[in-house]
């Protein structure tokens, strides 16, 4: 890079190094090479400082820092040290401070002066975590959580997306939906329900596996019933959250978080009303919220899952949009329920996953009557008449052709994917540094951003899993390393997870795509089955749907580097796995552990046929 | 987990209780700390303890603002039993009738916000029982109308104040309700005694005997 010239370049460099120096409690311009910069790095370790050095030989224009460094400090030499936005000076300078004491007096100035010394911005799983636990270490802590209403104007408590808008009420729908195929079993196990009842209008009879119209179980769903004892649920566990705070004293207030220097933020209520605090160290965990397709009615007419599990009414005839595992649950307990529920799809199912698993948890629901339009986007939607719900009509187009196509719906869900919330929260103030394409944080192996005392966890982690507990054990164990002496970092590999589609699909280790991307087709082996549950033999339904596959590293011991279960009960099968692969199961591990009979979870002791030898994987008798 | 903020039947109240007096006397603990005292467990001590603590924040809380003025629940001016010069306010020209309806309006009433609570709560001449509810909470609809009829039963020597503890958060965190329903039962600004979870008609009527001094 050449040396700046013109002023406004100059007064860029010089905000960007003021940033630097205002936002780190110790900041050091360095060159990786120079005896006296390591000399005075060596100092802060020692001291347990923590410090950002900034390598001047590292970086392109380096030069143009130093030149600017000599403009605002009249020193040009390396190191240049700056505590607590003072300038100290070079290595001399610094061992001299540090040796008569005032280096401590710099350093303990600021650090009282904070109102907090950590503040976590979020009331999620991550960030609740986090509070806790460093409260618990003795830390001064506060929380502050504010729910932006969605468009159509939905809020909720405190907790996160996992507790109100996501896990929770997602389980307890599909277990609703569940129930509703326990019932059609259940008149096969010889249960005499009484069928003199009218099913509601908006449920349409069941299709069986073979798509033609089976005698309709006259059981009607009620919504409002539903909804309210999810919220219910969700009601006490917001007031047991807000009273976990308070018995481990964390300072909560609710409102919305904003930056406005690198340690200070200003926290606005929903009165309006603005209070400013400071803190030694901040913690991001504000999470994800639904996208929007940006185009005409998206925000006026579709709702989102932000919206879905507190909707006041049924939704009726619904159009879900995506095909992201928010999508496919969604549609999936719809449909359970007896609604009438199309999946619009633009690509592929369950982007990242793998597509195997995720085909064949689309044509399980596909075979169970939910419609999918494949390869349409939607281009606008339209208000046909307002009502609860109401009729919207959706105009789509063929991503291959110029094909358009219409459709009506009582609603319209959008799950296309989720939006980091790190646009909002004054990171500019802070520098720290966001993926400007996606919105995402990229942080360290510690969760630290590049701003030293700022770190983040949850869902807007750059590259990481976004899940609950991956948050909550990554927010523990950061609150440990900060204030515990803890030095356990969160392990991002091999975490198990389940996607709770009508059929459940369980996870853990590597899809099959990508073990071949990372290790090539002909070093692995892959070992898989299809099987039929017990449970569903007396009711004949789903016969070989099921599937178990293992993917295995030929070159170190066949030992499990992917776990694959389609079939009843994902999550609870999954997570034992999930603790054998932390061990480092191998295929001769499995073989040797004794099953549970009769279980589906036993699949995984007798896998025997291997994909490549194109065996016959259907399953037979005990 | 839900049942942890949510007591309810008689029958497993007994771990509940245990629950809820665990979690209780550790939120009292902690504000008793705070206030400089000093720990004592025992079921004894909880009472004094209790009284000290509510003292304490009902004291820091204490704030005289114009809406200190404004007028009592009416039943007060013709309930017997209260001798006040504070509570004048309506007009002696109105029927007796029309306060009467008031009376029995007013025995039970919901708080606003947090000066209502002082007024109506804290500076009451009267006992006050209030119960801490939820929308969620099942237990809090079977207690509610119970608590209601047995403090109706009293002619106006108690009222009931209902807190939604999910509208009213704060009091709720200030009073260390950690489940629902609770029910505290505050006089002179201090609060004498306290429940979690149901109970029948019977004990509800023997509570509220017990805090008007039967």
């Amino acid at each position: 890079m050449p040396p700046i010239e013109n002023d406004t370049g100059k007064n860029d460099l010089k905000s960007q190094i003021q940033l630097l120096i205002d936002s780190n409690q110790v900041m050091v311009f360095s060159k990786s090479y120079c005896p006296y910069c390591v000399k005075v790095k060596d100092l802060f370790k020692e001291l347990k400082l923590e410090f950002n050095a900034m390598e001047l030989d590292l970086i392109e224009d380096g030069t143009n820092y130093q030149d600017m460094l000599l403009e605002m400090t009249g020193q040009k030499s390396v190191p240049n040290v700056f505590i607590n936005k003072t300038h100290v000076g070079g290595c001399d300078n610094t061992l001299q401070a540090h040796k008569d004491g005032s280096l401590q007096q710099l350093l303990c100035a600021e650090t009282e002066a904070y109102d907090y010394d950590l503040i976590v911005i979020g009331g999620g799983s991550g960030g609740l975590a986090c509070s806790k636990e460093a409260a618990a270490l003795g830390k001064k802590a506060m929380v502050l959580d504010y729910v932006v209403p969605t468009p159509k104007g939905t809020t909720w408590g405190l907790g996160g997306t996992c507790v109100n808008v996501g896990c929770i009420p997602k389980k307890l729908m599909h277990q609703t939906a569940m129930l509703g195929t326990a019932i059609q079993d259940a008149r096969k196990f010889g249960w005499e329900i009484d069928e003199k009842g009218e099913a509601s209008e908006q449920q349409r009879p069941r299709r069986s596996r073979r798509g033609d119209i089976g005698p309709v179980c006259r059981v009607k769903h009620n919504w409002d019933t539903m909804k309210d004892a999810v919220s219910n649920y969700i009601g006490s566990l917001n007031w047991g959250y807000r009273v976990a705070l308070r018995d481990k004293n964390v300072n909560y207030v609710n409102a919305y978080a904003e930056f406005i220097e690198p340690h200070k933020v200003k926290a606005t209520n929903k009165r309006g009303k603005e209070t400013f605090y400071t803190a030694e160290k901040f913690i991001i965990a504000t999470g994800e919220r639904p996208r929007y397709l940006g185009i005409p009615g998206d925000k006026e007419f579709c709702i989102t899952s932000d919206d879905l599990f507190s909707l006041p009414h049924c939704p009726g005839k619904t159009l879900v949009i995506g095909a992201s595992y928010v999508a496919l649950e969604c549609g999936g307990f719809l449909a359970g329920l007896g609604l009438d529920v199309t999946v619009m799809v633009r690509s592929i199912l369950l982007r990242g996953f793998d597509q195997e698993m995720a085909n064949r948890a689309g044509e399980h629901m596909e075979e169970h009557g939910v419609k999918f339009l494949r390869k349409y986007v939607p281009i606008k939607v339209e208000e046909l008449e307002a009502g609860s719900p109401g009729r919207l009509k959706v105009t789509a187009k063929s991503t291959e052709s110029d094909e358009v196509i219409e459709g009506e719906y009582n609603t319209v869900l959008i799950a296309v994917g989720r939006d980091a919330c790190t646009d909002k929260i004054g990171l500019d103030k802070t520098g720290v540094k966001v993926n400007p394409k996606t919105g995402k944080v990229p942080v360290s192996d510690e969760e630290q951003t590049n701003v030293p005392h700022i770190y983040a966890v949850g869902d807007i982690l750059e590259g990481k899993w976004e899940l609950t507990p991956v948050a909550i054990q990554a927010g523990r164990l950061l609150a440990r390393r900060l204030y515990g002496g803890g030095k356990l970092k969160c392990d991002y590999i091999n975490v198990p997870t389940t996607v709770f589609t009508p059929l459940e699909y369980g996870c853990c280790g590597l899809s099959e795509d990508r073990a071949i991307e990372l290790y090539g087709q002909e070093n692995l082996e892959v070992f898989h089955s299809l099987f039929w549950p017990l449970e569903f033999t007396v009711p004949n339904r789903d016969n070989n749907k099921c599937y178990a596959k293992i993917i295995c590293n030929k070159l170190d011991n066949d030992r499990v580097i992917g776990f694959h279960y389609l079939g009843p009960n994902a999550g609870e099968v999954t997570q034992g796995f999930g603790t054998a692969m932390k061990c480092g199961a191998t295929k001769e591990q499995l073989d040797n552990t004794i099953g549970i009979h009769p279980t589906c979870a036993e699949i995984f002791t007798t896998l025997e046929v291997t994909k490549s030898s194109g065996g016959e994987i259907t399953a037979s008798g005990c | 987990m839900s049942m942890r903020w949510c007591s309810s039947t008689q029958t497993k109240n007994l771990e509940r209780w245990t629950l809820s007096w665990r979690t209780a006397s550790k939120v009292l603990r902690n504000a008793l700390l705070r206030t400089g005292f000093t720990w004592h467990f025992s079921k004894q001590s909880f009472l004094l303890s209790i009284l000290m603590a509510h003292r304490l924040l009902v004291r820091r809380f204490w704030t005289l603002s114009s809406k200190d003025l404004r007028c009592l629940p009416v039943s007060s001016s013709f309930s017997t039993s209260l001798q006040s010069s504070r509570v004048p306010v309506l007009s002696r020209s109105r029927s007796r009738s029309l306060a009467l309806a008031s009376l029995r309006q007013a025995a039970s009433f919901n708080i606003q916000d947090h000066d209502d609570f002082d007024v109506r709560v804290i500076k009451s001449e009267l006992p006050v029982l209030v119960d801490f509810h939820a929308q969620w909470c099942g237990p809090c609809k079977i207690l509610g109308p119970r608590l209601e009829k047995a403090v109706a039963k009293q002619n106006g020597k108690v009222t009931m104040a209902k807190v939604d503890i999910d509208d009213h958060t704060d009091l709720a965190i200030e009073y260390g309700v950690s489940a629902v329903p609770t029910v505290i039962a505050i006089r002179g600004g201090d609060v004498i005694d306290h429940f979690v979870g149901i109970k029948d008609d019977d004990e509800l009527e023997s509570f509220v005997s017990k805090i008007i001094g039967k």
